[in-house]
């Protein structure tokens, strides 16, 4: 059945923090910024991932940690059963061309000063993906996928719109080919009319070149409709993850319903009934003992002040990591 | 309603120019905003709603033509020389910018920036500017703030850094808040707690406030009234309940049902079709027309001007949208 392309184990990174001069002086510890707490997961082929999850949980490091942009504390991601960190991983680029990553902002991310054919052609070069004779073909070819004009290829990205950007970073990325995309935000600057655009190209593309997809995004709606799973991330960590549909109708574990419910509603008179989530919000300084939610969880009982849940099966949704998932989705 | 309006915008134009040729960014922007007040401005991607709010401000006019009228509280900005300006910046008017990344000091601390905002524009000694950054960031939902105050931008998340610009425009409380998408890289919890935040300052402190966003779920729950722009123009205004649930101009009736709500999962979404013209090259009728399902003989000639369709409610199209389901039928 369907293949594991890429599996992330127990991944951890800290960041130290810059201790000020008055620690320095009272000779305080150093700091350090807990961004992944063990996350684990698998993607499969040809499937689009959701991760979802409060700012700040550490998406954009995970996303960064699977192009190797970061190197995890520990922990390690393997792709077709090598270790992307290992020395072999680390001298064959072919890694960096498989898994292509596209940024929240293309317009930081392409050069102001190259037009759009020099950009496509400059990352076929890179990676030898076509000879020199071939390369104003396969130009117009990616233009012609992602559904910009032809002339566009003359153009400089500032010539654009934030839509048409999008979309040559999307070249850009399927210039050479990869196997795996990671998408950071990659629709919320835009209009909803282009939003879908960029949605409808990205689930053809995946269809037609069976493309697999982490799309990290804080629109719910959007998730929702690209992705086959969701990943819900709470403090570095995973705490719920399953089948898309299931999770957005029941959705198991309680930070993940808090998540859901605030979604803001379309309709200016529902004004839903947002749960409200209580208590201190927590800080990646300083990750709560236990359950790492439950300072703010409505149904904490001693157990999760101290024992880390663990991510299980739950009967008819996904895995959640919570100690009391059965009692809290009975009386839902 | 808007009895003593404490900003008015009236016919107001931005053109820049580039290569030679004029480039009409924003034409003929009018609306009123009273104390406490809501405003919502959606609106395609290059449509002109950051350069309004630039406009507005006294910002665009720098590497741009600014015609039109902008009162605030009465008084002129657009004649306003620079000096006076910057003694309303940031003290009575702030803006949010839409780039958290860019409008960032990267050689500053967070709270360095913060607590040189409180010093321009309030009279908070050292040790109350300290202490009120600390509180304006934990108002944003910054865990652990005062020890994140010696941080710089790069350590924090895109969302946080986003919380860092919206904690340094509210921190001298402002009368006017401008905001560009400021929750768009949060999410939905910590965006809530935000436009509550925003809107309770809007209630207590009578701010009034003008919100860009393309999130419609964000306008339905925040907004009082609203205002669609489309290449440079409003096209679409009035009450929000009214333009959203019962679009009029084709362009507002596209964007509501671009957003994917009760469409099955995975399936090609709705979006408007075609592409939005250059300005360099605005169609002689409407500018919708190209991409107009409605459209007929006179759109290709004649520019549909804003016209009150209903009270409070005005729209910029020569066959609107019929106004109920029965004149539908
Ligand atoms: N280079 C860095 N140095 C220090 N801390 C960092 C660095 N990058 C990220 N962090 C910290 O790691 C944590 C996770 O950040 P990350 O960017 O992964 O969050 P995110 O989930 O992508 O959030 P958002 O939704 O706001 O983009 C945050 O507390 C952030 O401050
Ligand atoms: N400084 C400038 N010089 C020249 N043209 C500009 C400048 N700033 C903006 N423009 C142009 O003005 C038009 C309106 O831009 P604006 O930034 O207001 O769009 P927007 O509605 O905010 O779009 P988005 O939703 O993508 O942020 C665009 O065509 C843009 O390219
Ligand atoms: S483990 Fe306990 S604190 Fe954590 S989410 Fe479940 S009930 Fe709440
Ligand atoms: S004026 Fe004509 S082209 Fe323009 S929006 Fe109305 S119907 Fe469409
Ligand atoms: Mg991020
Ligand atoms: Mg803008």
């Amino acid at each position: 059945m369907t293949q594991t392309v890429m599996k992330i184990d127990d991944l951890h990174l800290s960041f130290p923090v810059s201790r000020s001069l008055l620690d320095v002086v009272q000779r305080k510890p150093g700091k350090s910024v807990n961004a992944l707490n063990g996350v684990s997961l698998e993607l499969k082929q040809g499937e689009t991932l959701g991760v979802v999850g409060e700012s700040g949980c550490g998406k954009s490091t995970l996303a960064r940690c699977i192009v190797r942009l970061y190197a995890p504390t520990s922990g390690q991601i393997h792709f077709e059963d090598e270790n992307i960190f290992g020395a072999a991983a680390r001298k064959d680029r072919s890694y960096n061309r498989r898994v292509q990553m596209m940024f929240q902002d293309p317009y930081s991310s392409l050069n102001p000063r190259m037009s759009t054919g020099d950009i496509l052609a400059e990352a076929l070069r890179v990676h030898q993906m076509r000879p020199e004779n071939e390369i104003a073909g396969r130009v117009e070819e990616l233009l012609e996928l992602v559904r910009l004009p032809q002339d566009a290829a003359e153009k400089l990205p500032h010539e654009f719109s934030g839509g048409q950007r999008q979309r040559i970073a999307i070249a850009r990325a399927l210039a050479v080919e990869p196997e795996v995309l990671i998408a950071d935000e990659l629709v919320s600057a835009l209009d909803v009319s282009v939003q879908a655009q960029v949605v409808n190209l990205l689930l053809e593309l995946q269809e037609r070149l069976k493309l697999t997809i982490l799309f990290v995004a804080h629109d719910l709606r959007l998730v929702r409709h690209v992705s086959n799973r969701v990943a819900v991330i709470y403090l570095g960590r995973i705490v719920e993850i399953g089948d898309s549909e299931t999770l957005f109708s029941a959705p198991s574990h309680p930070y993940s319903r808090a998540l859901l419910s605030a979604a803001p509603s379309l309709d200016p008179d529902d004004k839903g009934v947002a749960i409200q989530l209580e208590g201190e919000l927590p800080s990646p300084l300083n990750v709560p003992s236990g359950c790492p939610f439950h300072v703010r969880c409505r149904h904490v009982t001693a157990q999760c002040r101290t024992v880390v849940p663990a991510l299980r099966a739950l009967e008819g949704r996904g895995e959640v990591a919570c100690h009391h998932a059965e009692e809290i989705n009975q009386h839902a | 309603m808007t009895d003593h309006p404490i900003l008015e915008v009236e016919n107001l134009c931005t053109t820049f120019s580039r290569g030679g040729t004029a480039l009409p960014a924003v034409r003929d922007v009018s609306f009123a905003l009273g104390k406490g007040h809501v405003q919502g401005l959606v609106g395609e991607s290059g449509s002109g709603k950051s350069v309004t709010l630039r406009s507005i401000l006294g910002l665009a006019r720098h590497y741009g033509e600014v015609s039109g009228s902008v009162r605030w509280q009465g008084q002129e900005l657009t004649s306003m020389s620079e000096r006076q300006l910057r003694k309303i910046r940031g003290r009575e008017i702030a803006m949010i910018f839409q780039e958290p990344m860019t409008s960032l000091n990267p050689l500053l601390t967070v709270g360095t920036q913060l607590t040189e905002t409180l010093k321009a524009h309030t009279d908070l000694g050292r040790r109350a500017r300290r202490d009120r950054a600390i509180e304006m960031l934990d108002h944003v939902g910054i865990p652990a703030a005062a020890s994140r105050l010696g941080e710089y931008p790069h350590q924090f998340s895109g969302g946080m850094r986003q919380r860092v610009m919206i904690a340094i425009a509210l921190a001298a409380s402002p009368k006017l808040l401008l905001a560009d998408e400021p929750t768009t890289a949060l999410d939905v919890t910590i965006q809530a707690q935000i436009l509550d935040l925003i809107l309770k300052l809007a209630d207590e402190m009578s701010m009034g406030v003008v919100l860009v966003t393309h999130d419609l779920g964000v306008v339905a729950q925040t907004c009082d009234t609203v205002s669609v722009m489309y290449a440079g123009r409003v096209v679409e205004q009035g009450d929000v309940r009214q333009v959203l649930q019962t679009p009029r101009h084709p362009y507002t009736e596209g964007l509501m049902r671009s957003v994917p709500q009760d469409v099955p999962p995975r399936t090609q979404l709705y979006s408007v079709p075609g592409t939005p013209p250059s300005l360099f090259s605005l169609p002689e009728g409407c500018a919708f027309a190209p991409r107009c399902q409605s459209a007929g003989p006179a759109c290709q000639t004649a520019r549909p001007t804003l016209q009150d369709i209903a009270s409070g409610r005005q729209t910029a199209c020569f066959n609107p949208l019929p106004a109920t389901q029965e004149d539908a039928a």
